[in-house]
């Protein structure tokens, strides 16, 4: 059981269901039957890594208010490696999103309030990272991370809803309440994607973690030796 | 002395301080007077353009940057001077600083807008105004307290950093997007189609609900951003 879920396994695991997905994406879900066609097929990337991007803020979160609550640097380097992969995976949201609005709207670029919320988002986390490069007292530095990363994630639905205030209707509603819109082929083709796409997270997570705290170690090891 | 003795006193040694060389009021009154001047011009495209439904967007560009200008003004006097060490030598509970700070920061913008809000009516709102009162001062009010609120938690973060005044924008900005969204299309509403309380009711009670949220969020984590 622990080697199934080891780094190098969740790696394989998360390449596993993004390779099966992508099959399944492309040759069992029908081409969608709406205006936008076989464009609708980068919907089972897009989505999954806004979902990754976020559950990556969460996991920031959760790490922060660790950190808050024990002063183990630990969480600190958690949250950090946490915060840089949700950014890179927002940015990537912005990429696939951009992409399937060129396809489908016929514009690159709509302000509509899930690409706003992500494009705020790409500018709140890359601000965390301005924020950690004028602390330099390591504990200080981590203490206010801390402290940002639970005001932006707390911002993000705020955000999401106050730019859904202003009335739009460009982004497609696939998920509804009490109905999934989608076919059962589709809807299992995007749920191994979205599966793969955490899986990968959470390895990439680990693995950072664990360099993190190896720096950590060496930075240690070296003082001893050193003084 | 009790907790809302304490916070009359930095409140009014706040106050004290300000009135004696007035230099931040003086500046962030200027900056917000300039800047609608500025922004007259930046969107009037042709002689007849009709600048109703900028209004909004106008008046709470001016107010959110007028109060970067103050907050870094406020913790920069605190930090140069160890007035802050002081401050926190002081038997106080942190939260209560928050409060005091907030209040006080909220003073000033209010300060600012008695003298601003009315040169702007002269300038952009064509009648009606005093109809809409009601409505515009209660999406005035919500607006400065989270701009108050959430603005002294990051000015004391950005203020014990290295780079001081030029962390602020940038974590301060993307976080009020929100509360602008808000307060900026309620503003518009209520001077451009004359829209009552009732009619931008959703988006006060969504101001509301961001005060609330942030006032609670600073409070929770104010003792952290201030340091020891």
């Amino acid at each position: 059981m622990k080697k199934l879920v080891s780094a190098p396994a969740l790696f394989l695991w998360a390449g596993a269901f993004l390779i099966v997905g992508l099959l399944l994406a492309f040759w069992w879900a029908p081409v969608d039957a709406s205006a936008m066609g076989f464009s609708q097929k980068i919907f089972y990337y897009h989505a999954p890594i806004a979902e990754t991007s976020l559950v990556g803020f969460g996991v920031a979160f959760a790490a922060a208010v660790m950190y808050l609550r024990t002063q183990d640097l630990k969480w600190d380097r958690l949250g950090y490696v946490s915060v840089r992969l949700g950014l890179l995976f927002a940015v990537l949201v912005m990429f696939t999103g951009m992409i399937w609005g060129k396809s489908s709207w016929g514009v690159w670029w709509a302000w509509e309030p899930r690409l706003t919320t992500f494009l705020l988002v790409c500018f709140l986390y890359a601000a965390y990272f301005v924020l950690r490069s004028v602390v330099e007292e390591e504990q200080r530095r981590a203490t206010y991370a801390a402290v940002f990363a639970v005001i932006a994630f707390i911002d993000v639905p705020i955000t999401w809803f106050a730019t859904r205030l202003i009335p739009e209707g460009l982004h497609p509603v696939v998920f509804k309440a009490g109905d999934t819109g989608m076919e059962g082929s589709m809807f299992a083709s995007f749920m191994i994607s979205m599966i793969g796409m955490t899986l990968l997270l959470a390895a990439l997570i680990r693995h950072g973690w664990q360099i993190e705290l190896l720096k950590d170690r060496v930075t240690d090891l070296k003082s001893i030796l050193g003084g | 002395m009790s907790g809302w003795g304490q916070i009359g006193a930095i409140l009014r040694k706040d106050l004290i301080r300000e009135l004696r060389t007035r230099d931040m009021l003086v500046s962030m009154a200027l900056f917000a007077l300039l800047a609608m001047v500025i922004f007259h011009w930046a969107f009037t495209v042709r002689g007849d353009t009709d600048l109703t439904y900028f209004t909004g967007g106008m008046l709470w560009v001016t107010f959110v940057f007028a109060m970067l200008l103050g907050l870094n003004r406020s913790f920069a006097q605190e930090k140069d001077e160890h007035c802050l060490d002081g401050l926190l030598l002081c038997p106080v509970d942190r939260v209560t600083i928050f409060l005091a700070k907030t209040v006080g920061n909220l003073v000033f913008l209010l300060i600012i807008q008695a003298v601003a809000v009315p040169v702007f009516v002269l300038f952009f709102v064509e009648g009606g105004f005093l109809e809409g009162l009601p409505a515009f001062l209660a999406v005035l009010l919500l607006a400065d307290l989270g701009i108050c609120a959430l603005g002294t938690l990051l000015a004391t973060i950005s203020m014990n950093t290295r780079s001081r005044d030029l962390l602020l924008p940038i974590l301060f900005l993307p976080l009020i997007v929100p509360l602008l969204v808000a307060a900026t299309s309620a503003t518009t509403l209520v001077l451009a189609d004359g829209a009552g309380v009732r009619e931008i009711g959703g988006r006060l009670l969504f101001m509301l609900g961001f005060d609330a949220v942030f006032l609670v969020v600073a409070w929770g984590t104010y003792d952290f951003a201030i340091g020891e």
